[in-house]
């Protein structure tokens, strides 16, 4: 029976995305499905760590080790995602010595290069470190870009051939007896879909292999064709500084907690995290509370944090799995290993694969090995090159440093914007037209955004992502209406109103844990000039408040009732 | 509990800068970008974005550009040379952002990692910032060296060789500074260990207009105060602006320590130039670490000000004259008298003066903006600032102009031609009379006692 495609994945986060690369660049024919935009699961919801190893060094050397090694492979092949921050894992007067001893032997066991810090060593490394900060131990953490990392392997997989469908759920596994062959999917039922496939419209994709590679929903994906997988999905608050305060990566050196970690990303620093079992990876709870404490507990290591901007917060879910029977309580000592479920010897169910467990930093490796089973079962013979083979945007790196051309861009802009495109700069950034800048809080310009809409189409989410725009200190409130212009006249108003709204409305969406101090009278200033500028004060539940802009052309006439009812 | 009372907003949003690299002396100025939410009130204040399209203006200059930095990045933006350092943006933002600080901060570094030390720019730069270390040059053979200036030759070559515009007259130096004056004079004539200031003249009113100092000298003894003339060297204005840093610190270091030496004899500190009192106030504490630095600050005053609030000068200047000396002026209140909340007050002192009125001019720029205005190619851009204040003035009920800065002072006469007063010399006249103290050192003084 002829198939749509060899391989069908589904997921459009680091595991999957590194799973089509891996596949398509052996030759495969892939096709992979994701339901949002990239990333919108939990690879664009953690906190930007490239792990060195050196936070499982103690507890899971085997971990420790792959992180070491992938950590120097990602340097190599993605270096314009990577950031080489460095880290230290520091000691507060109440942290044990055993554990900072047991944590030095650890790295040096599991190959970490690792170094100790004085207290006084580390201030001048990291001036805003606590004055108690005893020792620290220095290692090669970085800082990811997940965003970045994730739509270049999905970038190179479709220049290897392969079919990359967003705003496609998964709406049914396809499964004759003991057979999966395919699932059918429902085109821009998720947010952001402007481009493509009708809204609404249901598509069957047939393959002689399915990868299930949607983490925390694994288990959803699997009930539909009678599968149990067993996914722990823990949720994790992560909180956006408006700045960096550090521009190292910051652990607590302790055996685990929440609230132990700060990573420098790009203009920010994210704060992280905590570890808490849900029931639905869709629908949980999001806590004040959990913010506060952990700001509370970082200011520990970094004082100023207590009295800093964060622009916004937002939570994660961790795929987290064990096997049946191992019955751990506490998710934060569930293994961070992952797990390959073949079901043709789990559950008897042939022509499809689940992936579950792990971690982003080894999604390269975790890529390969799971390619490599595809490719075994299809009996397919090809090697993997995805730990040689530069990703689209790190081609030559070191050439591009060199370079001095700034496009006629301010300084600051020009580095910036340089380092979100790497190699592919003077494609995107060498244009004759004027190029001003879009959004000022990133130095994003308009060709870096028309770019993106090229690679995206009309989801600004996904040009959101792919550029930063609208992710600095006014979190869109200047430049969303900016970005949204762009997408005219190649896509109409509605369609370009509905994506403008779908952008504003997920700005918010963080902006909701971040509302005291500086970031309320921001957006208080948003609110008022989109109030003022774009009706968003009508009321959202009259639905037939279509605004007649039309009406405005003439000018004011007066007694014009030009509000909604609000 | 309300999220708007969640206890991190009770801090005062105060930060403290840190020193990145301490060996380098840079500052780590991140933070402040955390309290601008991008309003844009400042672009909308900048004199220079109003005039310069090249110019982005002090939100990028400032909390943008500061906050895209990372630790290692030395690619400040060329444009930050364009900003004259009015500072009037300071004064716009309506949430505390240290705009100026981080100007200067940013230009310095521009000038350190950026700018070639060989480049004709850097030297021009050089010497305009360090008028201080030339001016004694020109006061030792004043005759000379104003006959020399004042040459179109000069000036050609001025603009050929250096790029100091061209169309400007470089002030002329006085025949006997204020310090050889003072010392001739034998110092103070009164002593008042309950009443005394240390005279921070600055360099202008030192080697160009002695009869500034001379009428603070006047005024201040009229009222009974102890004046010291401490060591002082430049307060390190025109450093900022050119980002020479490392040459302000030099002579903010002499400062801090001289005065602050002074305020341990029981004195405070008055100046008489707006940019002067400015700096020893906000730029010193924002820019400086040294031993006394905040409270050399917090003693420090404008001289006008400082008799507003320790004397009461409204009822001492209740019913006096100037008689024939001065007529009706038209009043521009300096940039950085502005931000010092100092605008208002010489046009309502000389309102209570018989025979003379201060008409104020609005509230622009000069354009002139201490060296900013002195540069070749800020020379139009300078004067296009400058026109609004020039139409007032010219509007104004008044052929003379009245200001407490040098270098608006300046500004005003070139695009005017009106002769420029400063407000300490009509106090002076009319508090003193026309003081024959002031005209040399042999001559009998107005003693206050």
């Amino acid at each position: 029976m002829a198939r749509d495609t060899e391989v069908l994945v589904l997921g459009g986060g680091s595991t999957g995305c590194g799973i089509a690369r891996d596949l398509a660049t052996r030759g495969l024919e892939v096709t992979l499905v994701e339901r949002g935009t990239l990333t919108d699961g939990t690879t664009g919801r953690m906190h930007g760590l490239l792990h060195s190893g050196g936070r499982y060094a103690v507890s899971d050397q085997a971990s420790a080790t792959e992180c070491i090694e992938e950590n120097e492979t990602l340097r190599e092949i993605a270096g314009h995602c990577v950031e080489e921050t460095g880290g230290l894992f520091v000691k507060r007067p109440e942290d044990s010595d055993d554990y900072f001893r047991a944590k030095l032997e650890g790295c040096r066991d599991c190959g970490i290069p690792a170094r100790v810090r004085s207290g006084r060593e580390a201030r001048e490394i990291e001036p805003y470190l606590a004055e108690d900060v005893e020792r620290a131990i220095e290692v090669p953490d970085g800082a990811v870009d997940p965003f970045r990392l994730c739509v270049a392997n999905a970038v190179d997989a479709e220049a290897h051939g392969a079919r990359i469908e967003t705003h496609a759920e998964v709406i049914d596994l396809l499964r004759e007896g003991d057979d999966v062959y395919g699932v059918e999917v429902r085109h821009g039922a998720g947010p952001g879909k402007r481009s493509d496939a009708a809204a609404g419209t249901t598509e069957e994709i047939t393959a002689e292999y399915v990868v299930n590679a949607t983490g925390a929903w694994a288990g959803q994906i699997g009930s539909m064709a009678d599968l149990e997988i067993e996914v722990r999905p823990s949720k994790g608050v992560m909180t956006i500084m408006n700045v960096r305060q550090v521009d190292t990566v910051i652990n607590r050196c302790r055996p685990k907690g929440d609230a132990d970690i700060i990573v420098p990303h790009e203009t920010t620093a994210i704060l992280g995290t905590t570890d808490e079992e849900v029931a639905d990876p869709d629908d949980y709870p999001e806590e004040q509370w959990e913010v506060e404490a952990m700001i509370d507990t970082l200011s520990e290591l970094v004082p100023i944090l207590a009295e800093s901007r964060t622009i916004r917060s937002f939570w994660g879910v961790r795929p987290l799995y064990e096997p049946p029977g191992t019955g751990t309580q506490d998710p934060t000592d569930i293994t961070r290993d992952f797990f390959l479920l073949d079901h043709a010897d789990r559950d008897g169910v042939a022509g499809m694969s689940s992936i579950v467990g792990g971690k982003f930093t080894t999604y390269r490796a975790m890529a390969e090995e799971i390619a490599d089973h595809v490719c075994e079962q299809l009996g397919v013979t090809a090697s993997c090159s995805t730990a040689d083979e530069p990703l689209p945007g790190s081609e030559n790196l070191a050439r591009l440093e060199a370079g001095m051309d700034d496009f006629g861009l301010r300084s600051p802009v020009a580095r910036r914007s340089k380092q979100r495109l790497g190699s592919r700069a003077n494609e995107v950034l060498a244009t004759d037209e004027p190029n001003p800048v879009i959004c000022q809080c990133e130095g994003v310009t308009r060709a870096e955004v028309r770019d993106a809409i090229e690679g995206s189409g009309a989801d600004l989410n996904a040009v959101r992502i792919r550029t930063r725009a609208s992710m600095g200190n006014c979190q869109g409130g200047f430049c969303c209406q900016n970005m949204a212009h762009e997408l005219h006249p190649e896509y109409d108003e509605a369609t370009v109103r509905a994506a403008l709204d779908e952008l504003v409305a997920e700005r918010w969406k963080g902006q909701r844990h971040a509302l005291w101090g500086e970031q309320l009278s921001q957006a208080m200033l948003n609110y008022a000039l989109h109030a003022t500028t774009m009706n968003r004060d009508r009321d959202p539940a009259d639905a037939t408040g279509d605004v007649e802009f039309a009406a405005f052309d003439g000018g004011g006439t007066r007694g014009v009732e030009s509000r909604g009812d609000d | 509990m309300s999220d708007a009372e969640r206890p991190t907003d009770d801090s005062g949003d105060e930060f403290e800068p840190i020193e990145v690299f301490p060996e380098a002396g840079e500052t780590d100025l991140r933070p402040g970008a955390d309290d601008c939410y991008k309003c844009s009130t400042c672009d909308t204040e900048c004199p220079v974005a109003e005039v310069d399209d090249e110019f982005p203006g002090p939100k990028f200059q400032g909390p943008e550009q500061w906050r895209l930095k990372r630790q290692d990045d030395h690619d400040i933006d060329e444009s930050v040379m364009k900003c004259s350092n009015c500072m009037r943006c300071d004064s716009a933002c309506p949430s505390d952002v240290p705009l100026s600080q981080m100007h200067n901060t940013a230009r310095a570094e521009y000038v350190e990692e950026n700018m070639s030390k060989l480049s004709r720019e850097y030297w021009r730069n050089r010497m305009l910032a360090n008028y201080r270390r030339l001016a004694p040059l020109g006061a030792m053979f004043p005759r000379t060296a104003n006959f020399v200036t004042g040459l179109s030759a000069t000036r050609w070559l001025g603009e050929k060789l250096l790029g100091i515009a061209g169309e400007r007259e470089l002030p002329e130096f006085a025949t006997e500074t204020f310090r050889e004056w003072w010392t001739a004079r034998g110092g103070p004539r009164v002593e008042n260990p309950d009443k005394r200031i240390a005279y921070f003249h600055g360099c202008y009113s030192n080697y160009n207009t002695p009869e500034v100092a001379k009428a603070l000298v006047r005024v201040y003894e009229h009222f009974g105060y102890e004046i010291m003339v401490p060591e002082q060297d430049c307060s390190g204005t025109p450093m900022f602006a050119n980002g020479m840093l490392e040459d302000a610190r030099r002579a903010a270091e002499t400062n801090v320590r001289e005065l602050a030496a002074a305020i341990d004899d029981g004195a405070d500190i008055v100046a008489s130039c707006s940019s002067c009192s400015m700096s020893l106030r906000q730029e010193y504490p924002e820019l400086f670490d040294f031993e006394d630095t905040e409270t050399v600050a917090a003693n420090t005053w404008d001289a006008v000000e400082y008799l507003r609030v320790h004397e009461d000068l409204e009822a001492e200047l209740e019913g006096t004259a100037v008689g024939e000396e001065f007529d009706d002026f038209a009043y521009h209140a300096p940039c950085h008298a502005r931000n010092q909340g100092l605008d208002g007050q010489a046009v309502e002192l000389l309102g209570l003066i018989d025979g003379v009125e201060a008409h104020d001019v609005g509230d622009s720029c000069s354009g002139i903006s201490g060296t900013y205005g002195w540069k070749e190619e800020n020379y139009e851009n300078s004067m296009a600032i400058g026109a609004e204040m020039f139409d007032h003035m010219d509007d104004a009920d008044a052929t003379a102009g009245l200001t407490e800065c040098p270098t608006c002072s300046m500004q005003m006469e070139h695009g005017t031609g009106y002769e420029i007063t400063h407000t300490l010399e009509v106090l002076a006249a009319a508090l003193v009379g026309d003081g024959a103290d002031a005209t040399g050192a042999n001559a009998t003084g107005a003693r206050a006692e």
